[in-house]
């Protein structure tokens, strides 16, 4: 085993440091910036009670445990680091696992003097130093803030190693189970966003005590292992006891994995890989339907981010209203820096906020489907379809119609679901016709990002992945935290998000240049990719 | 306009360059319509670059080419409407079944013949429901494979097809390529197996360091195969060195080992069994063998 452990640590020298100091430094970051928004009681006693009588709050978050530091910095960070912290496991897992099978890569090692268990326990070695070393960092990182002891930082780095090792134990498990290193990684990160799910449902469904400012959650998050972890409420009441059903799992999984393995043959998997259908379906035979399929996958999850962003809104509309009258004017100063426009009302702002948010992630799926034409040129499969009569602007204008869809879609799906969560409220005639016209004006600025990511692919294919996605990174940037940077205004005004119009619209002429500015970038692909060579 | 009605492909002192690497350095190549033409030459060669700007996916830096009398690179999607084409290396869509693949390749041509597309997957033992990623090298390229043959072309251009197929696959591609023959297709069929050219083409070009160092019928060329013998014999060694044919005599071991050219073949067994066998191994050349002896020199010098 320490052969097979010394050669997961080599292949890991540096993805696993990324990993743990990325993830110790993002919380280091975020620890010290709730200390400095939400430091004093006041601040506290407004925000936790808010978000107890707003489910829409609690599931993006997690339940308060009374009014202090420690309370506030499990409820802003603990579920969302323990997902980084199950991703993390999940991807150690099938790279040493069942990825590793797949390749081929394993055969190679079992031909030699090792024992067939070992690579996997070498795995299991491997996860759990990470996971006890993770656990360590961020319980230094929670000890940085003031009015936390150290009993509370070391339950809390406790509870992200425990939740951590309960993910590498389900990991380690569906990778004996799933045919395939992708199968076995979408099983894996389903599991974990699961777990959140579960959490955020069972967290939104609990009985509020707006007297303590705690919160009684459901019985959902008593099922998931992020539920449980967060439920160790670290940094107030530590409760260590309730560290037990993660590690029970995390034993129960890795003995699970071990056992399967022991008995299995190499590249065989519990699940059988499915098989696909003999005929293609008359969708399929053009490079459109092509595209469309090959896309398809990441669009739904696109979509469903789009789709969750818009269903928040309505009820977080409505917490604004709240806000509003309780009065955070640090909180609403914030927000009206990053909505262009400078809008008063505090609805509207909230619906242009999480309506940018749409916008951007609408971009994001536009740029993936505008790079795909790039990754299939990269793996040698475009020049089966070149060899064909398709003449390569096709295949470059169908992949970036297959964008432009995906945009639309994303924003759509947002729409419409912002659209719907307002009818609780009685709303949905004046909130939800405006979310929706907020979303469909996010459009023409989102499509600038897979026009430029199309223009990348014809002109400068080995970089365009780079320069699309950092390109796309500086429009994130500028586009939420330009005014909060205080950035100078000539190159705020480049981002395409810094020109939306606000609903209802008054002046239609951006848009237009928008609109045109998609249209020519595209063309200009189009144009230049008769240019040059295939290039792999 | 002669030339063009006879051949399917022409090309005269292509150019391609990557770089400071000369990967087509004064190509000619010239294949007539309803010959199977072999394409011959070691890894690195140029033969795929060839293939590549013959296919309309690299434009060339220099010389002219036609295919099916059109500019390869001006007029790729009308060539390509009578053109099949396997790479050497299949890459698939991972999550595709091969079924679909086929289906979607011949779709963009026209549509697959479904007889044809029957048989040939029955021929070829591969199951159209597997998904792309699923499947070894020989079946990637057995799904490309019948991509091509399942829908009549009127050039076929094949690049290193067999290299993952097994003897009996290799089989019934050849028969394939012989039924294509004979319904008045052109093959471009690159490799470095030299059987496999000898049983399928009337006519080869090799290549070597991006240029074509020899061209023309396999009967032209059979000074090109020796064949290399190991025996122990009674015969002295000088007495074998001065039969017509023997080239490169040396003594291992007891045994001698030698080459002979192919057409003197009988005459020097002849002076063998005559004096006595008591062992006797023949082995053809490899085509890289042949490359080092008979061009490694010359073009070493010319370049």
């Amino acid at each position: 085993m320490r052969h097979a452990l010394a050669l997961q640590l080599r292949r890991d020298r540096l993805i696993m440091p990324v990993w743990i100091l990325g993830t110790a430094l993002l919380a280091l970051g975020s620890v010290a910036a709730v200390v400095t928004e939400y430091g004093a009681h006041a601040q506290q006693l407004t925000v936790l009670r808010l978000a107890l009588v707003n489910p829409s709050v609690l599931a993006f978050r997690g339940a308060p445990n009374g009014v202090s530091t420690g309370s506030m910095l499990w409820f802003e960070l603990f579920s969302w680091l323990a997902v980084v912290a199950g991703l993390m496991n999940v991807f150690l897992a099938t790279r040493h696992g069942r990825a590793d099978e797949e390749s081929g890569r394993r055969e190679l090692v079992a031909a030699t003097p090792l024992a067939r268990s070992a690579p996997l326990a070498a795995s299991l070695a491997l996860g759990t130093v990470a996971n006890l070393v993770l656990g360590l960092l961020l319980a230094g990182a929670f000890a940085t803030a003031s009015g936390v002891d150290a009993a509370g930082a070391l339950t809390a780095g406790a509870t992200f190693a425990v939740t951590g090792l309960a993910f590498l134990g389900i990991a380690l498990l569906v990778g004996e189970l799933a045919p395939t290193g992708r199968s076995a990684n979408g099983i894996g990160v389903t599991v974990v966003v699961a777990a959140y799910v579960l959490r955020a449902a069972g967290d939104s469904l609990g009985t509020a005590h707006l007297g303590s400012v705690t919160l009684d959650v459901a019985w959902p998050s008593w099922i998931s292992p992020i539920g449980w972890g967060e439920q160790v409420l670290a940094l107030s009441a530590n409760r260590a006891v309730l560290l037990l059903p993660g590690f029970a799992l995390a034993v129960v999984g890795a003995v699970a994995a071990l056992a399967i393995h022991a008995r299995r043959d190499l590249g065989a998997s519990v699940l059988p890989d499915r098989l696909g259908r003999a005929t293609a379906s008359p969708a399929l035979r053009g490079v459109l339907g092509l595209d469309w399929r090959l896309h398809r996958p990441a669009l739904v999850g696109w979509a469903i981010g789009g789709a969750v962003l818009g269903l928040a809104t309505g009820s977080l509309a409505h917490a604004a209203g709240d806000l509003t009258s309780s009065g955070s004017p640090q909180i609403v100063q914030t927000l009206k820096l990053i909505v262009p426009g400078g809008r008063e009302e505090l609805q509207s702002l909230f619906i242009g906020v999480l309506m940018l948010l749409v916008g951007l992630l609408a971009a994001a799926a536009g740029v993936q489907g505008a790079l795909r034409l790039r990754q299939e040129e990269a793996e040698g499969r475009a020049e089966l379809l070149l060899a064909a009569p398709v003449p390569r602007w096709r295949l470059l204008l169908d992949g970036w119609i297959v964008a432009v869809l995906a945009g639309v879609i994303v924003m759509v799906a947002a729409g419409l679901l912002a659209w719907l969560s307002f009818l609780p409220g009685g709303d949905a005639g004046d909130g939800g016709v405006h979310a929706f016209g907020q979303a469909l004006a996010e459009l023409p600025s989102a499509l600038v990002f897979p026009g430029i990511a199309a223009l990348a692919v014809a002109v400068v294919p080995r970089a365009s992945v780079a320069i699309a996605w950092a390109l796309f990174a500086i429009g994130v940037v500028i586009g939420l935290f330009g005014q909060l940077l205080q950035l100078p205004e000539a190159i705020i005004r480049i981002s395409p998000f810094d020109h939306i119009p606000n609903v209802p619209f008054t002046d239609g002429g951006p848009t237009v240049v928008l609109l045109a500015i998609d249209v020519v970038l595209a063309a200009a692909a189009v144009v230049l990719i008769r240019r040059r060579d295939l290039s792999t | 306009m002669v030339s063009r009605m006879t051949n399917a492909i022409e090309a005269a002192g292509l150019v391609k360059t990557f770089g400071r690497t000369r990967a087509l350095d004064g190509l000619d190549l010239a294949v007539a319509e309803g010959e199977v033409h072999g394409f011959l030459g070691p890894n690195g060669a140029g033969k795929s670059t060839t293939i590549r700007v013959l296919l309309g996916l690299l434009r060339a830096h220099g010389g002219r080419a036609s295919v099916l009398g059109r500019d390869p690179w001006r007029d790729a999607v009308a060539i390509h409407r009578d053109l099949a084409y396997v790479p050497g290396d299949v890459a698939l869509w991972p999550n595709l079944s091969g079924g679909e693949t086929i289906d979607l390749l011949t779709g963009l041509r026209g549509g697959a013949d479904p007889a044809l597309r029957t048989r040939l997957l029955a021929d070829f033992e591969l199951d159209p429901r597997k998904k792309g990623r699923g499947y070894s090298k020989g079946n990637r390229q057995k799904v490309a494979l019948v991509a091509a043959f399942a829908r009549p072309a009127r050039l076929y251009v094949f690049d290193e097809p067999t290299s993952g197929l097994d003897p009996v696959m290799e089989a019934v591609f050849q028969a394939e390529v012989r039924r294509v023959r004979a319904e008045g297709a052109t093959v471009l069929l690159s490799s470095h197996i030299l059987s496999e050219v000898e049983e399928l083409c009337e006519r080869v070009t090799i290549v070597r360091a991006g240029r074509a160092v020899e061209s023309g019928t396999l009967a032209d060329m059979r000074h090109l195969t020796r064949t290399s013998i190991r025996t122990t014999t009674r015969a002295s060694a000088a007495e074998i060195a001065a039969l017509d044919g023997v080239h490169d005599l040396q003594e291992e071991a007891g045994a001698l080992v030698f080459d002979v050219d192919t057409d003197r073949i009988d005459g020097v067994l002849a002076a063998l069994t005559r004096a006595g066998v008591s062992t006797l191994t023949a082995t053809p050349p490899s085509l890289e063998e042949l490359f080092l002896r008979h061009y490694g020199d010359r073009v070493e010098q010319s370049a």
